[in-house]
């Protein structure tokens, strides 16, 4: 081939001298050493939230929903909001599992654990939500078609009834993804174990894997699959939360862009949390190896292409409404815009659509220190999306007799810190117990690292210390 | 390299020769069409450029998101992909028949005097303004795809990577204007044909078709080059798997976007939107609808879901025809109802428009191949293009 | 010495290990198996292996889903208590689609977990190689192939003596 006079080359995912054994060392390291002190203190923390939360629930089942600042016309509030925030944020796990699996997008090994540990979290977390505002949440299980003696079955034509099967689906499918790809370094860690009882659990966990092609050939397929399901399972959940509110025929809820639009949104705000997640473990555990720049500097990207489609689905929303030429509509986006949630609606924008075009600039991609402060933007923001929809379109109904402005109550505020509670707690049980970066991906990552830049045979002269 | 990886003229000749004939058929059929029925004309016409036209801007949208993902293993494949989408700028020159068959085509030019809805909407929907837009759509169009094909062709001479940095910028915004621009594009020349309907995400809509039909062209004409001994080494099965992929994946996402359209306008059942679909399943033309649910959706997701369907050229090169005509059916389905309301009614005008917007469509993209080398010889990825296997 | 397993080889590289599982086979021995830390691109090749037959079942799963899910709400809505709800009908396609999705997902899913581990055969939580002390590495650094003793050709001082001619940088006996 004639000469290349400039080369373009694929960046490195693996940085530094690494061989398979210093990645197992890096990686269970931060499981076996002696759990830090500040890990202690942030357990403390995160669990005394978790604790009020708990509070807040009891309070909400003994006293009733009314707790809640909920009141008609806004018979939808924080509670719906919270839940599809979670449930958005879960999507990025997903998604970077999946979906950049498929693409084969080699830089999402080191990411990918921790987001899907992600997933699982956040899902809990939304779960509670619809749970508590069926109101008896004892007979929740109501909402499953199971026969019991009133002989009634659920209803099928209710989005809130797909939103049960979507939610569970999704919850137990990202569960066994999750579980599936921890299996061979759960071996690791059995492998690596000292004391009997840590060797017997990741034993029993690990299922008795031993590395066998034979075992690998199957385990592979079944990953592939498991990531071809999860990708439309994806865009379906989000979907089917959305056909909560677009299915109705409420202005500003009954658009027929609110699939695809609350799919991009999902994605959007859970790669700002990964982001921000990402940031504080790379910080924390010293993971700079593993989380490269490129890493970030593709995560940068893809918020702001998320980002910018939210924007094109806000634009055509308001460009349609006044298209339309139906003055509900048109009332309700300029409600929306310049109404008394006005606030609310501008720090949609500006979190959302302006904060991440600073992405467009190579050199704010490269400081990690705009990264996190954008990614804790987009967090807000994105939640600020989600009640403005549901709120904005829900307190001026058609009776302006009726119309109200929504107050959060304390519960409502407490209960949503709790969550966060609750997610942390998850989350650093997580970073203790588990392998957070996907120990065998990584080797495979740096295997063929090795075979493209002619390392050759440079193996493992690592060695067992 | 440079010389082996260029379409030999003899070649080029045996392709450019039916297609003048079709462009020679088609424009003399348009012409005798448009003096006996004028109005059957512009639709059948603009069945067939918005046809072609949406492959064009699939094409554009492909090669971008290539650019942006520093994407390997689709190298070899681009030079096509980055000619089709070049074709933009002959799309925009047979777009002017459809300016001129404004008033033909869309109701909205003369409402009745007592429809408000209209009177509301004239500020946007106005000729004037309609043309502007049209302008402005095709602009922005054109300069991307002629800078980026630029750099690509550039390329093939000095192999500089600069030239690879230098799509990836036009690229990023890029897609964001391709889709401000085709998403209102959309709106203006498909979704004003029924001016009192809207639906927020038919731009989408507009979009996830092109993508389908573009990538089952491009399949097609990978395997056309195939027969005759070119590029059949370099595209290989993993390329076609891949391909097949897309394809199934593109289909499947229209399948969603189509669903939620229809979906949410069904359980909603608010009569301002239900009409469009209700004018769709008048007469004749529920059997159209049906065959898009099974032809554009259900069948193609059985048929390309196992990996032995996507690795079998043959069968894959059916399904890309399948996918081709099914977009047809697609757009056609889109725009005629506006016509002849309480059934289909196929006409020779159909063909004859086909004909001359392929052929002119498909002369000018000949030649162009012909130019230059038909794979990006000098891109820093094409050797991974060429080596890379399916896992 | 109790009962042989077989024998077990210790490789450094990936690229070692592809090259005697190939040598492996070829010289007619059918009960081997390679043992790495991460799937190695070719191994399945070298060795013989097809590809899995996985695909299949989950397909099968995906449309039993499907089928489970369109006539659960049609049963429960249509026939065993009909309820006219917001003017909707009884049942249809166009709302049972998402639950019907989402448990075409559900029991794929299920059918790609479960039948992997079918087909695995695990969990199987003791296996003799894991008397091996070297063996531990298979999950950090080191590549493996293990020769099973019920194999026609297995021959302790020939299999070990071949397995070193391979290049393995340790060899030892397993016992069951």
């Amino acid at each position: 081939m004639s000469t290349v006079s400039e080369q373009m080359t694929r960046p490195r995912l693996v940085l530094g001298e690494q061989t398979y054994h210093t990645i197992t060392e890096a990686i269970s390291k931060i499981v076996e050493e002696k759990t830090p002190r500040e890990w202690y203190i942030a357990f403390g923390i995160t669990g005394g939230m978790t604790v009020m939360l708990g509070a807040m629930l009891a309070y909400l089942v003994m006293t009733g929903i009314g707790v809640w600042g909920n009141n008609i016309p806004v018979g939808w509030a924080w509670d719906i909001t919270n839940f599809v925030f979670w449930i958005g944020i879960g999507h990025a796990g997903t998604l970077i599992s999946a979906i950049l699996y498929l693409f084969r997008q080699k830089w999402r090994t080191s990411i990918n654990r921790a987001a899907e540990a992600m997933t699982l979290f956040a899902v809990a977390c939304a779960g509670i939500y619809p749970l508590f505002h069926v109101g008896r949440v004892w007979v929740a299980w109501w909402l499953f078609p199971l026969p019991y003696s009133q002989g009634m079955w659920p209803n099928f034509r209710s989005p809130l009834l797909w939103d049960v099967f979507a939610v569970s689906t999704y919850g137990t499918v990202s569960l066994l993804f999750w579980y599936v790809g921890l299996i061979p370094d759960l071996a690791t860690l059995r492998d690596r174990a000292k004391s009997k009882i840590k060797k017997f659990l990741y034993g029993v966990f690990s299922l008795g894997w031993r590395g066998s092609v034979r075992h690998w050939r199957h385990y592979e397929i079944a990953y592939l699959l498991l990531a071809g399901l999860s990708t439309p399972l994806v865009l379906s959940v989000h979907s089917v939360v959305s056909f909560d509110f677009a299915v109705s025929i409420l202005p500003g809820w009954h658009t027929t862009i609110f699939p695809p639009y609350f799919v991009a949104g999902a994605i959007f705000s859970g790669f700002a949390m990964v982001m921000t997640l990402m940031l504080l473990a790379r910080w924390a555990y010293k993971l700079e190896n593993f989380v490269t720049r490129v890493h970030l500097d593709n995560m940068c990207k893809i918020m702001l292409a998320t980002g910018t489609i939210v924007g094109y689905a806000y634009a055509t929303e308001f460009f349609i409404a006044w298209y339309s030429a139906n003055k509900y509509e048109q009332f309700t986006f300029m409600n929306r815009a310049f109404g008394p949630y006005a606030w609310a609606y501008w720090i949609m924008i500006s979190c959302n659509v302006i904060s991440p075009q600073i992405f467009w600039f190579k050199k704010m991609r490269e400081n990690v220190v705009v990264m996190f402060i954008v990614s804790i933007f987009i967090n807000i923001g994105m939640w600020f999306e989600r009640f403005v929809i549901i709120v904005t379109s829900l307190h001026r109904d058609f009776l302006p007799s009726s119309w109200s402005y929504f107050k959060a109550t304390y519960v409502d505020i407490c209960t949503f810190i709790g969550s966060f509670g609750l997610f942390l707690t998850l989350f650093l049980l997580f970073t203790r117990f588990l392998p957070i970066i996907a120990i065998a991906e990584v080797k495979g990552v740096l295997a063929h690292e090795l075979h493209q830049h002619g390392h050759g045979a440079a193996g493992s002269h690592g060695g067992k210390h | 390299m440079a010389e082996k990886f260029r379409l030999e003229e003899q070649m080029v000749q045996r392709m450019r020769t039916p297609l003048v004939w079709s462009a020679v058929v088609g424009w003399i059929g348009c012409f005798i069409g448009y003096v006996i029925d004028a109005k059957q004309f512009h639709f059948s016409y603009l069945v067939s450029i918005i046809y072609f036209l949406s492959i064009c801007l699939g094409a554009l949208f492909f090669v971008m998101i290539q650019y942006v993902c520093t994407a390997g293993w689709s190298v070899v494949v681009r030079r096509i992909a980055e000619t089709v989408m070049r074709n933009i700028d002959v799309c925009a020159v047979l777009f002017i028949p459809v300016l001129i068959g404004i008033p033909h085509l869309y109701h909205w030019v003369h409402p009745e005097p007592n429809d408000i809805i209209l009177q509301k909407k004239a500020g946007y929907l106005n000729i004037k303004f309609f043309v502007a837009r049209a302008v402005v759509y095709f602009g922005i169009w054109v300069l991307i795809s002629r800078a980026i094909y630029k750099h690509s062709i550039a390329q093939d001479e000095d192999g500089k990577a600069e030239h690879n940095r230098r799509s990836m910028k036009w690229s990023a915004p890029g897609i964001l204007l391709l889709f401000l621009s085709g998403s209102l594009a959309a709106f203006d020349w498909l979704m004003s044909l029924d001016p009192h309907w809207y639906s927020t995400i038919f731009g989408v809509y507009f979009f996830s078709g092109s993508a389908v039909a573009f990538v089952a062209l491009l399949i097609l004409f990978s395997m056309y080059l195939r027969k005759r001994g070119v590029l059949s080494k370099e595209i290989t099965h993993e390329h076609y798997h891949d391909l097949g992929k897309l394809l199934f994946a593109f289909t499947v996402f229209w399948a969603y976007i189509a669903f939620s359209q229809y979906f949410l306008i069904w359980y909603a059942n608010l009569p301002e939107e239900t009409g469009w679909y209700l004018h769709r399943q008048e007469g004749s033309w529920l059997w159209v609808s049906l065959l898009i649910v099974f032809g554009h959706f259900l069948f193609p997701f059985l048929a390309l879901i196992s990996r032995i369907a996507k690795r079998n050229l043959k069968f894959l090169s059916f399904m890309a025809m399948w996918m081709m005509v099914m977009h047809y059916v697609d757009i056609y389905w889109i725009v005629m109802p506006t016509l002849s309301h309480h059934g289909v009614h196929v006409h020779w005008l159909d063909v004859a428009a086909l004909l001359a917007v392929m052929g002119t469509l498909g002369v000018v993209f000949v030649s162009r191949l012909g130019k230059n080398a038909i794979v990006p010889i000098k891109d820093p990825f094409l050797s991974e293009s060429l080596h890379f296997e399916n896992v | 010495m109790g009962e042989i397993y077989g024998a077990l080889a210790m490789f450094d590289t990936p690229e070692q290990i592809v090259e005697a599982a190939r040598r492996v086979r070829e010289r007619g021995y059918v009960r081997f198996d390679c043992h790495t830390p991460f799937p190695v691109h070719g191994l399945e090749a070298a060795m013989g292996l097809t590809r899995s037959k996985l695909p299949f079942l989950v397909l099968g799963g995906g449309a039993m889903g499907v089928l489970a899910a369109i006539l659960l709400q049609w049963w429960t809505g249509a026939v065993d208590y009909p309820l006219l709800i917001g003017g909707k009908p009884y049942f249809a396609m166009e709302f049972a689609t998402p639950v019907t999705f989402e448990l075409m997902v559900l029991f794929s899913a299920f059918t790609s977990v479960f039948g992997m581990l079918a087909l695995n055969g695990l969990p199987m939580l003791y296996h003799p190689l894991f008397n091996a002390e070297i063996f531990a590495r298979v999950t950090d650094d080191k590549f493996f192939i293990s020769i099973e003793a019920i194999d026609p050709r297995f021959d302790r001082g020939h299999t070990v003596e071949f397995l070193r001619s391979l290049g393995a940088s340790e060899v030892v006996l397993v016992e069951e």
